[in-house]
């Protein structure tokens, strides 16, 4: 590749001031809070537009260098997803795409560009009356649309109707520089044109016999570039209030939970140990030692929501059913014994937060995650206890409706200790593996693990995806060396 | 019929009585519902068949399917997969084909009371499913074409658009791990079912990119992409107490209204009114139904005879109507959501016509409760079809309904089809009012051409509306030439659709009439 060539074209597209090739931001963009090593980019792009972005996708096929698409700035980037495999990369960096596009009260639908983050999001929605359907207590310098593309769960399982919640439209520019718009955004018609006739781009399937958002999902910016997207919202609750039961015992909590989400009885439905709970409600090591030694092992929050004149009637209605329902399974919970506001849970169920909430109690952290069914759970959880000697925080968050559920095991760890970042290598590779022998789905592959999840999984699978890499990326000039497209 | 040795070679596979080349079965599987005016906008003769069959294959399970289609593709011959084969989607393109009737699949593989889904094979109907799901309080998304429709088809190939939506959503986005017979023969297995170790159904999607978005879209891929052997869809909660008591003889059962089911029929002043009124009501996460249909329509889902439906005319006067039926677990919840009814009906100025000026038969309830409803299309003509079917904002599909209406009023004044006062629509929200969608049913008359042509007519002018105005993608937007017109006027989406088939089906086997060909015209 002629490198003045390349710059020269790059400079022309997006001006000199939009890229950098300074040696820290090539150095930062090569590393991340993984344990993947990066190569270093050739260079960093900062597109303003769409069309930008077609055009650096082109020439990239022309040219044959690969493109790395990176939705914010922020610094908190722990599974190597975006991190350079191969020589001849430049990052796409989207974050100065960064305008929420429309917000649209009535259809409950919210237009974001790649680099609107949580906390420049939320606090607008809030004031409209809306609110996001929110990971657990995201970072706050993170992207909104790359959580959504990530497939990140969201903390209310009764409104994922669907895994691919709360995304809906999206605009693409695919690995061959085409510009695409999917769902009902499709056509006939421009944006405008189609808003005009009362369009609020709130059908992600289609347009007619395939639904391309769907393989955009999950793919790590290997196959195409999204530029936009339109985000499923919900009403802002005037009235909420806040369950908190405990148990050493995770069946049941498991237990009460399937009940709850059954009969779609409360909103925001979570399940965590007592490590990773006070990691979400203490900001220090202390704090967090201190009230993990006093909650009980295993913690369900739920929350029941009311809105406008009639909010207390729903509240009854609720607290009275499920109460019925405790009382019929015979379960005994215990109240925690130290004093947890409603307003501190509230907090991280419906706020950002600065820095990851998973980092406060050691500084660094690594995550083994996957999705698997609600009777295997308990397995995964002893699987864990007898290869990892030491504690860990775990978060298990019922998705589709309660179809499936996300587990996450958090390992904390001093990251300045080079003896225990090695065992913490070794650990979540090992572990990861027995997982996957013993049934775990992997459905999101990070960078350590993605040969092994694709070993664990049929050779149709694996033929499949490739076939869908070569059409949508044919050159394969994106994200190389992620998922199983480089073997 | 099919030369000798390759008969012979299909009999090996699924064995000599489960396949027939002969005459009348061929014929017979030539003949379904509505074909003759597709074949009217196909520019073919109007006529209620569609090209015979080579053959009829009845597979009993996925490696039989699979070996099937490995021998079509041994000898080029196009396959048409069909499940409880209702309408012209399951007919062939071309008679260099054979038809998979898989009624023999009609097992539910599992109920997953736990994970809330069920597992079943393509000839398990809605009804059947539904009827066990009961058992554990669990309920499933029905498609507006009923409950003797098929689940598998419906959520892996077809639309799905039910009267329930509000709470059970849409088939293609109800679905989880599913089992594919690709048209090269190999057997995908989507998401957690793909695993080696400890295979499950509980997800769809991933590793990675979700393989669903290719499998379909809005609507399915109507058998031009493999075979779907088995899908888990997802369950819901049974919306009241699942007592199911039928007495009595048909047409009108009488059925034992469960203690928390109420009905609401409300005319709104105008479409304005309309969009209000069902916006508010889905706000509140209480409807089990709640669909806009015509004044006709209404007239029509009261009614088991044609006479009776003249009975009904007076629903005819009413403008923006809407049905709203509310049912509950509890009692608890039952008054909840009666109050927030009660509530909503001041609010938004409406009347209930239920139990003030109409009670409806008790066996109302039951097709409410079991998708029933829109068998009454059926009443008036024996045919019907639905032109339009866009999807998204209740606007949109307000508008394409007003917009519609004097172009059916052209085509009434014609006498080509039948006189709803140009109004016929079904239109139901999705997910709590999240999304809508938006039908126009059309009456006519199957046995006479010339209304066969007036309905052909009337639907390519609707859907070429549709086009100009930006008012959104019909339902029927599928085979090759539809696919091209409509394909540069949205994205040019239809050269990824024809890269998908080129590669996953490189024989072209796999029956393109109602999807799109790898090479334009290769049907």
């Amino acid at each position: 590749m002629n490198n003045d060539n390349f710059l020269q074209n790059l400079t022309k597209i997006c001006g000199s001031q939009n890229i950098s090739q300074d040696p820290k931001d090539l150095k930062d963009y090569s590393k991340d809070l993984s344990f993947l090593k990066g190569k270093s980019p050739l260079c960093i792009v900062w597109p303003s537009k769409s069309q930008d972005v077609t055009k650096i996708v082109k020439l990239a096929n022309n040219l044959k260098f690969f493109v790395i698409p990176v939705s914010s700035d922020s610094k908190f980037k722990h599974h190597g997803d975006s991190l350079p495999k191969k020589d001849n990369c430049i990052i796409l960096n989207l974050s100065r795409m960064n305008k929420v596009l429309s917000i649209d009260r009535k259809n409950r639908v919210v237009m974001v560009e790649p680099g609107v983050t949580f906390d420049q999001l939320v606090p607008i929605l809030k004031k409209k009356g809306l609110r996001l359907l929110l990971p657990l207590n995201p970072t706050a310098s993170r992207s909104v649309l790359s959580t959504a593309l990530e497939r990140e769960p969201i903390t209310i399982p009764k409104y994922h109707w669907d895994s691919s919640d709360p995304l809906l439209c999206t605009e693409i520019v695919f690995g061959t520089g085409d510009l695409f718009r999917t769902g009902t955004a499709a056509g006939p018609g421009t944006i405008k044109q189609q808003q005009k006739m009362g369009q609020a781009q709130v059908n992600p399937m289609g347009p007619t016999q395939f639904s391309p958002f769907r393989v955009i999902q999950g793919a790590q910016g290997s196959l195409g570039v999204v530029t936009w997207v339109t985000l499923k919202l919900e009403l802002l609750p005037s009235t909420q209030k806040v369950y908190h039961f405990q148990s050493d015992n995770i069946q049941d909590i498991l237990d009460l939970q399937y009940e709850l989400l059954k009969y779609r009885l409360c909103d925001e439905l979570v399940i965590l140990n007592n490590i990773n709970l006070a990691c979400l409600l203490k900001q220090n090591q202390q704090e967090i030692s201190e009230l993990v030694r006093t909650l009980e092992k295993w913690n369900l929050i739920y929350i029941i929501s009311g809105r406008g004149p009639l909010a207390k009637d729903r509240i009854s209605y609720l607290e009275g059913d499920i109460d019925e329902i405790i009382a019929e399974l015979g379960l005994n919970f215990s109240e925690p014994n130290v004093e947890i506001s409603d307003k501190e849970i509230l907090h991280f169920l419906n706020e950002p937060c600065g820095k990851p909430w998973r980092m406060r109690l050691k500084g660094a952290y690594q995550d083994i995650l996957f999705l698997t069914s609600f009777e295997k759970i308990p397995k995964f959880i002893s699987l864990m206890e007898a290869n990892y000697e030491k504690e860990f925080g775990v978060y298990i968050q019922p998705i589709n409706q309660g179809t499936s559920y996300h587990v996450e095991f958090d390992l904390h760890y001093e990251p300045e200790n080079d003896n225990v970042v090695k065992t913490i290598k070794e650990k979540i590779l090992d572990i990861g593996n027995r997982l996957m022998d013993s049934g775990a789905f992997f459905s999101r592959p990070y960078g350590i693990w993605a040969k092994d999840v694709f070993s664990h999984h049929s050779a149709e699978t694996i033929d499949a995806l490739k076939k869908v890499k070569k059409i949508f990326d044919p050159n394969n000039v994106l994200n190389p060396g992620v998922l199983c497209f480089d073997d | 019929m099919l030369e000798k040795e390759i008969l012979k070679e299909f009999q090996d596979i699924v064995g000599v009585e489960n396949i027939d080349d002969g005459e009348v079965m061929t014929n017979a599987y030539a003949y379904n519902w509505c074909i003759e005016f597709v074949n009217y906008m196909e520019d073919k003769e109007p006529i209620p068949f569609s090209p015979i069959p080579k053959a009829v294959i009845l597979p009993s399970s996925t490696e039989e399917v699979q070996k099937v289609v490995q021998l079509c593709n041994k000898y080029r011959i196009k396959f048409k997969a069909q499940s409880t084969g209702l309408g012209p989607w399951n007919q062939p393109s071309t008679d260099n084909s054979v038809i998979l009737d898989l009624r023999r699949m009609n097992k539910i593989v599992k109920i997953d009371v736990k994970n809330l889904y069920a597992v079943v094979e393509p000839y398990v109907s809605g009804a059947q499913l539904q009827a066990e799901t009961m058992k554990y309080g669990l309920n499933i998304h029905m498609p507006g074409a009923g409950p003797m429709a098929s689940t598998l088809a419906s959520h892996t190939s077809m639309a799905g658009p039910g009267f329930t939506s509000p709470q059970t959503g849409y088939s293609a986005r109800n679905v989880l791990g599913t089992e594919w017979v690709l048209p090269t023969g190999e057997i995908l297995r989507l998401g957690s079912f793909g695993l080696k170790n400890e295979p499950d159904w509980y997800s769809g999607d991933g590793p990675g990119p979700s393989l669903r978005g290719i499998m379909r879209g809005w609507v399915g891929t109507k058998s031009g992409l493999g075979v779907f052997t088995r899908v888990a869809t997802k369950l819901f909660p049974y919306p009241c107490g699942t007592e199911y008591v039928l007495k009595g003889h048909s047409p009108i059962y009488d059925f034992k209204i469960p203690d928390f089911i109420r009905a609401y029929v409300v005319d709104c002043k105008n479409f304005k009114h309309l969009e209000k009124s069902f916006i508010r009501i889905e706000e509140e996460e209480i409807a089990l139904i709640c669909s806009h249909m015509s004044s006709y329509a209404v007239m029509a889902i009261f009614s088991y005879t044609l006479e009776s439906l003249m009975d009904k005319i007076a629903f005819g006067s009413m403008k923006s109507p809407l049905v709203i039926v509310i049912a509950a677990r509890t009692k608890r919840e039952f008054d909840y959501k009666q109050k927030v009814m009660d509530y909503l009906m001041k609010e938004l100025n409406l009347i209930n016509i239920i139990g003030t000026k109409y009670e409806p038969e008790s066996l109302f309830y039951a097709e409410c409760l079991r998708t029933n409803l829109g068998y009454h299309g059926f009443i008036a003509t024996g045919g019907f079809q639905s032109a339009k079917g866009q999807c998204d904002s209740a606007a949109l599909c307000l508008r394409a309904e007003m917009k519609n209406k004097p172009l059916k009023q052209k085509y009434i004044e014609k006498g080509v089809i039948a006189n709803d006062f140009g109004e016929g629509a079904w239109m139901t929200s999705y997910e709590s009012g999240h999304f809508f969608h938006m039908e126009a049913p059309t009456f006519f008359d199957q046995t006479n051409v010339e209304s066969v042509k007036g309905m052909g007519e009337y639907m390519e002018e609707s859907n070429q509306m549709d086009l100009l105005k930006h008012l959104g993608v019909p339902f029927f937007i599928e085979g090759d030439h539809l696919h091209n017109h409509w394909g540069p006027h949205l994205m040019n989406y239809h050269n990824w659709l024809r890269k998908i088939k080129k590669i996953f089906d490189p024989n072209g086997v796999s029956d393109s009439g109602f999807y799109i060909s790898g090479n334009e015209g290769d049907v």
